[in-house]
């Protein structure tokens, strides 16, 4: 697996909680608050993200749930919507 | 050389009354022997991403650019770049309104060819290669001596060259790869003296953990730093950072990579960001036998590192017009002794305290700007300015030159010498289309040049096409004229 959390527990991280970390890092990322986005908010299409923001979007991710992530690892559709992303996080994570 | 900013807002009379022959003669005489040379045009934009094959930069997310298939439909930009006696190759057909439009403008048009094999996601030199009819006729055009003008030369335009015998005006890629690296833009500035941003160039990891390392110190003391890919183009393949535990998560990154390939090249530039006034791009052009002509310089509009566009003329002092047209002699002199001649655009700018820092990075090859200039001595009165722009734009359904003309209406010229918003290309208008999701939109983006007598009306001009081309509502989109763009 290409990308993990520093610990050993292999419980996955509460949707939820990825849910917050993905849009906390996408304000972070974009500058702007977004209080608005749902599971089905496209990320390029709805929030303009562009690809030079994603490398910096992984990072805050890294930050917020304390894991790893090799961005090769991520293929373009994980990047559709928040909802895609929220899943590749929790598919490819284990819990702090 | 205050010349050069005259000529960059003068119309082809006022161009010759200034004593400079026309863009497209003069790049022709330096580069094909000939102010008349026929030309095949090729607008294989971003071959920066060929250029990077092989290249190890920072990590990247798998899979194919979310905007692929929009910048492959900038080839139609090379339309009008290209005049009456060349000939432009494109992905698909140009929109007959649009044609007939620029027609009734006195647009002189090239013939066109269209690859009659075409994907979304490959480069129109691709689609030409696997275009057998496309291919026979350029072995026609060859015969005729006609020669090949590409956006810049990567291996797939040298083997279009040999696949129909067009002998490009341009070197071929081994060279041109090697003076577009940022690395190498570096190396040159440093060479001839030029000031740059403070910055570091990273050949392997261990060069770059030396350098994020120097950066960290930087940025914690609050500068804002830069990493960018040494063949990233126009804002992809940079990270800007401003706090220090990003660069630290870099280097991990990017040793973790390297322990996983048993890889440890690089090829990236750190930079400190300079505190920033204007945006500059300055252009020349190199001829095989090393002379080198300046073309202009404009102002560049960006937003997080991403071109969207240039006002012109510059607003720069005479004396830093003068400054980078020396700088231009010298960084071509460079690049000739090099083995380069062609267009080169040079991204500059002027800092907050007025000085030039005149080389942020040098593309040895057709750059944005190149591509409007034909249209500015056409269209731009002396004294008015322009501003040419991309518009973003949000559609439902593909949206015809037509239907993009009943919108517009009175925004668009009647003539040269009028105000208005000249329409430069439509392929990447519905580049979008084929790929979206049913019952979903697309994102298009449409370029042009807008021109007006001064700055205020050239922003008010902006803001009307601006809210004409924003999106409608479902069921409402286009008027029912013969351009219905349903």
């Amino acid at each position: 697996m290409s990308t993990s959390t520093n610990t050993e527990s292999q419980e996955a991280l509460g949707r939820d909680r990825v849910v917050g970390a993905v849009v906390e890092a996408l304000s972070s990322v974009l500058g702007r608050p977004l209080p608005d986005v749902t599971d089905a908010t496209r990320l390029f299409d709805d929030l303009d993200l562009d690809s030079t923001s994603v490398l910096g979007l992984l990072m805050a991710l890294e930050d917020s749930l304390d894991m790893e992530v090799d961005p090769e690892s991520l293929e373009q559709h994980h990047l559709e919507s928040v909802g895609s992303l929220t899943d590749f996080v929790v598919e490819h994570s284990t819990r702090n | 050389m205050t010349v050069e900013q005259v000529a960059e807002a003068a119309a082809p009379e006022a161009t010759a009354r200034a004593g400079r022959e026309p863009f497209r003669t003069r790049t022709k005489r330096a580069l094909a022997g000939a102010p008349d040379a026929p030309l095949v045009l090729l607008g294989n934009f971003e071959v920066e991403d060929a250029w990077a094959v092989g290249e190890v930069g920072l990590p990247s997310v798998g899979g194919a650019s979310a905007t692929a298939a929009l910048v492959n439909r900038m080839d139609e930009l090379a339309l009008l770049l290209a005049g009456p006696g060349d000939h432009v190759v494109l992905k698909g057909e140009p929109d007959p309104d649009h044609l007939a439009h620029l027609d009734a403008l006195g647009v002189g048009l090239p013939t066109v060819h269209v690859a009659e094999s075409s994907d979304p996601l490959r480069t129109v030199t691709l689609d030409a290669l696997d275009s057998p009819a496309l291919l026979a006729s350029l072995r026609g055009l060859a015969a005729d001596g006609v020669r090949l003008l590409a956006h810049g030369t990567s291996s797939a335009e040298e083997d279009l060259a040999v696949a129909t015998g067009l002998r490009s005006v341009l070197p071929g890629v081994a060279t041109t790869k090697a003076v577009n690296s940022k690395v190498y833009s570096r190396g040159l500035c440093d060479e001839l003296g030029i000031e740059q941003a403070r910055g570091w160039a990273c050949r392997t990891v261990e060069d770059f953990e030396r350098a994020c390392a120097e950066a960290a110190r930087l940025v914690a003391d609050g500068a804002t730093v830069g990493v960018k890919d040494a063949y990233g183009v126009s804002g992809k393949g940079i990270l800007v950072v401003d706090d220090p535990r990003r660069l630290d998560q870099l280097v991990r990154m990017v040793t973790r990579r390297a322990a996983r390939s048993g890889d440890d090249r690089l090829a990236v530039v750190v930079e400190v960001w300079a505190d920033k006034a204007t945006d500059l791009n300055y252009h020349f052009t190199v001829a095989p036998d090393g002379a080198v002509t300046f073309d202009f310089v404009k102002e560049a509009i960006t937003e997080g590192g991403v071109h969207k566009g240039h006002r012109i003329p510059s607003r720069l002092p005479a004396e830093q017009v003068d400054e980078l047209a020396g700088l231009a002699e010298r960084l071509g002199a460079r690049l000739a002794a090099d083995g380069f001649h062609g267009l080169v655009g040079v991204d500059a700018l002027v800092r907050t305290d007025g000085g030039l820092l005149p080389v942020l990075e040098i593309n040895a090859r057709s750059n944005m700007s190149t591509y409007t200039v034909p249209l500015q001595e056409r269209f731009l009165p002396p004294g008015w300015v322009a501003l040419a722009r991309q518009y973003p734009l949000v559609l439902d359904a593909p949206l015809p030159f037509a239907a993009l003309h009943d919108r517009l209406g009175d925004l668009l010229p009647g003539a040269p010498g009028e105000a208005g918003l000249v329409v430069q290309a439509t392929g990447t208008v519905n580049a979008g289309a084929a790929s979206r999701a049913a019952g979903g939109t697309f994102a298009g983006r449409l370029h042009g040049l807008l021109v007006a007598p001064d700055d205020d009306a050239l922003a008010r001009l902006d803001a009307a096409v601006t809210e004409r081309l924003a999106p409608i509502p479902a069921g409402a989109t286009g008027r029912p004229t013969g351009g219905d763009p349903r």
